[in-house]
């Protein structure tokens, strides 16, 4: 802006024959000038374009910065924290006064400390800055690059660089503790039937007593029984412990992010699926998980904390993408499952004319089906994005599709947004 | 027509108008798809994008910035008080060395009979540079600041004919002294101009930091350079201007160690009195300065300096 008010003032001095314009002119160049002299902007070179060199292109001021970062986590859940430290290194032997950016994302706040930082850093130096970033979305993230700029003093030009440092880091859906919602139902599962599989097995609860059979273990003698059997040997047997396959069934189409980004049916899914999975892997049942969207992605049903994390990593990484019908996930996955297994399916419900079917699909195979649905149209009404005869007609809608899938014999339940996990679970098991 | 155009909630009576309600539940997603022109889409759904108008494309960037600042700090007081300062040297100056004839409103106003208006619109001239200045140096307003700076720039915009004129008659009439306060005069708009500038930009720089967005280490050793770069680019802009502006001097003074007569023919030659002489000097200087940035000796010096420390 100045270089084009001093060229102008220089033409209109010399047409006027103003002196007086041209002297400001000159001074106002020479001020220029000298800036571009001390910020080295000179590595624009007088063609107008720069210098073939990529390293030289930065020119001399910022090749001898250095960027490391270190991240407290790589792994964390929603609403936690990241701790990030930045070292900075100047190893020229020249004073830099720089403006410095580590760039997050843009759903993360800093919560403590700053990202963006300016500072003068003597020769051979090095600096740390550091800051705390809170995560409220799950996702797969990046930190990074490390954006720095010289300035010339008066702030008349700047040189820039990226340095491609970069950190990845994992965000899971929060989980909500839902065994509030066990003890105070009338029974002691939610599941009967199909879970409870009353079985002997290899497990720790206590089953019965029989005779001793050659080949059993010494460990499971029972001695007072045995003693009281006036010496015949008995032994303990024990329920097994793996009683059921769960299947949980996450939509995550375009139509499942309909809603604020924080507060939409995918959101509320995936923290239930999040929640639902360590339920029932701490009652040593087996979860699989499927999530289907543009394509089908699932986890086989597996037990313990390691398949916790598969799925929790598959659910933060679930994208609001394309609009497969429900009935071709369930086709799909009917033949891998035993039946009778409990299958949750977490859905807004919405634009899929083929829910059903499906759920009659299932129904009819003796499946166990519970359909826990975040409703879209609250989100939509509480953000103001439709009106009130809008979401009167389309939640009778609602009501009639969940009416006709509990006729199937599923159980559902209309997940309003400011209701708890365990609440609506219990609503949707009708206890 | 209007009711077309208007933006609002989704009309969702398309989606049962002659329809056999179905237990499905409908789409909005294909309603938006399914409307005409009012489609109906909320506002919030859509992204921001700041288009820049011509004039910011013309400047590389806003010209104007809109943002509220905390009060401010010692750094931009003592801004305020320099640019203050500068303002009204400059203004005096400008009083000094910027007649009113010359300039279109004095044509215009002697072609209308009415003499005292051209000088009436000068001083005003004047005044909104001093008094837009003065409010937007308190105030932090770069609207009254830009205002100012048009205004004490568009006040020299006159034909002068070659020939350096007072505003005042008491005033010695020696070149040497004319071309010192012209090149004062320039160096104190150019100074102000920048000194204001760097009230903006710290003012920006401190709110920045107080709302957390920033922070800075080692705050004085920032701005100590700022100030030693205040004092020094103004020295230089000053020397090189006044080279361009002497260069009736120097020009000769080389030429006279070969020949007396023809340097002395020179000294007094109108081309090189003239403002012309003033662009053949700007020439020369910059032809050195260009020829510099041609072999990129910026570049080399920070080289050279980066190996030597």
């Amino acid at each position: 802006m100045f270089a084009s008010l001093s060229i102008a003032m220089y033409l209109l001095g010399l047409v006027l024959r103003n002196q007086q314009l041209v002297t400001v002119a000159v001074v106002l160049l020479s001020f220029l000038t000298w800036a571009a002299l001390r910020t080295a902007h000179g590595d624009v070179a007088s063609t107008g374009k720069r210098m073939e060199d990529a390293a030289m292109d930065e020119g001399v001021q910022l090749q001898s910065i250095v960027a490391m970062r270190k991240t407290s986590s790589a792994r964390v859940f929603e609403d936690g924290e990241i701790d990030v430290t930045v070292r900075i290194q100047n190893r020229s032997g020249v004073a830099k006064v720089l403006e410095l950016r580590d760039r997050v994302p843009e759903v993360m706040r800093v919560k403590k400390g700053a990202n963006y930082v300016l500072m003068e850093i003597g020769p051979k130096r090095e600096t740390e800055i550091s800051y705390t970033i809170e995560t409220p979305l799950r996702g797969f993230y990046t930190i990074g690059p490390v954006c720095i700029r010289v300035q010339d003093e008066l702030g008349l030009f700047h040189n820039e660089k990226e340095i491609l440092l970069y950190d990845d880091f994992l965000v899971f859906p929060k989980m909500e503790d839902i065994k509030d919602a066990m003890v105070k139902s009338r029974v002691p599962k939610i599941f009967t039937g199909a879970v409870n599989i009353r079985n002997p097995g290899e497990g720790s609860n206590f089953y019965n007593l029989r005779e001793y059979i050659p080949g059993d273990p010494m460990k499971k003698v029972n001695w007072k029984a045995t003693a009281r059997q006036d010496g015949k040997m008995m032994v303990n047997e024990f329920e097994r412990d793996a009683v059921s396959d769960v299947i949980l069934i996450v939509d995550s189409r375009a139509v499942s992010e309909t809603g604020p980004v924080s507060r939409n049916s995918l959101v509320y899914s995936t923290r239930a699926a999040a929640s639902l999975t360590q339920y029932f892997l701490s009652r040593r049942d087996s979860v699989g998980l499927v999530v289907y969207g543009d394509e089908i992605v699932s986890v086989d049903r597996d037990t313990g904390k390691k398949q916790l994390y598969i799925i929790l990593t598959k659910l933060a990484g679930a994208m609001a993408k394309g609009n497969t019908p429900l009935k071709i996930v369930t086709n799909r996955i009917m033949p891998h499952i035993h039946r009778g297994s409990p299958i949750i399916i977490l859905s807004p419900l919405e634009d899929d004319p083929t829910i059903i079917d499906a759920v009659r699909d299932l129904r009819a195979r003796n499946f166990e089906v519970t359909v826990l649905s975040p409703s879209s149209l609250e989100f939509e009404f509480d953000a103001r994005r439709i009106d009130r005869t809008g979401y009167e007609v389309l939640k009778t809608e609602r009501d009639i599709l969940i009416t006709e899938l509990r006729g199937l014999g599923a159980y559902v339940m209309d997940w309003e947004p400011d209701m708890l996990l365990f609440t609506a679970l219990a609503g949707a098991r009708g206890f | 027509m209007a009711e077309e155009n208007s933006k609002g909630p989704v009309d969702t009576a398309h989606l049962y108008d002659g329809k056999v309600v179905r237990s499905s539940a409908p789409s909005r997603v294909k309603a938006a798809g399914t409307l005409k022109r009012d489609t109906g889409i909320p506002d919030d759904a859509m992204p921001e994008i700041e288009i820049p108008g011509w004039i910011e494309t013309i400047f590389g960037g806003p010209v104007l910035t809109t943002r509220k600042f905390l009060p401010p700090d010692r750094m931009v007081v003592s801004l305020q008080i320099w640019s203050s300062a500068s303002l009204l040297v400059l203004t005096f100056l400008t009083f000094m060395l910027t007649p009113v004839s010359g300039t279109a409103w004095f044509t215009l106003s002697n072609i209308l009979g009415i003499g005292f208006i051209g000088l009436a619109i000068h001083w005003i001239l004047m005044l909104i540079g001093l008094i837009g200045g003065f409010f937007g140096i308190s105030q932090r307003d770069q609207r009254a600041l830009l205002a100012s700076y048009v205004a004490l720039i568009l006040v020299t915009v006159r034909f002068a004919g070659s020939k350096v004129e007072y505003g005042l008659s008491f005033l010695p009439e020696d070149e040497t002294i004319q071309k010192i306060l012209l090149i004062l005069y320039a160096v104190f708009l150019v100074m102000y101009i920048e000194i204001s500038s760097g009230i903006i930009r710290f003012s920006m720089l401190d709110t920045s930091i107080r709302t957390g967005e920033v922070y800075v280490m080692n705050v004085n050793a920032i701005t100590r350079r700022y100030t030693r770069a205040l004092s020094v680019t103004p020295a230089v802009a000053g020397f090189v201007a006044m080279l361009t502006l002497f260069i009736n001097l120097i020009i000769p003074a080389f030429v006279g160690i070969l020949d007396p007569v023809a340097a002395n023919r020179l000294r007094e030659s109108v081309e090189l009195t003239s403002v012309y002489g003033v662009a053949l000097g700007t020439i020369l200087v910059f032809i050195i300065i260009a020829s510099m940035f041609a072999i990129n000796l910026p570049l080399r010096i920070q080289q050279y300096t980066e190996r030597q420390s």
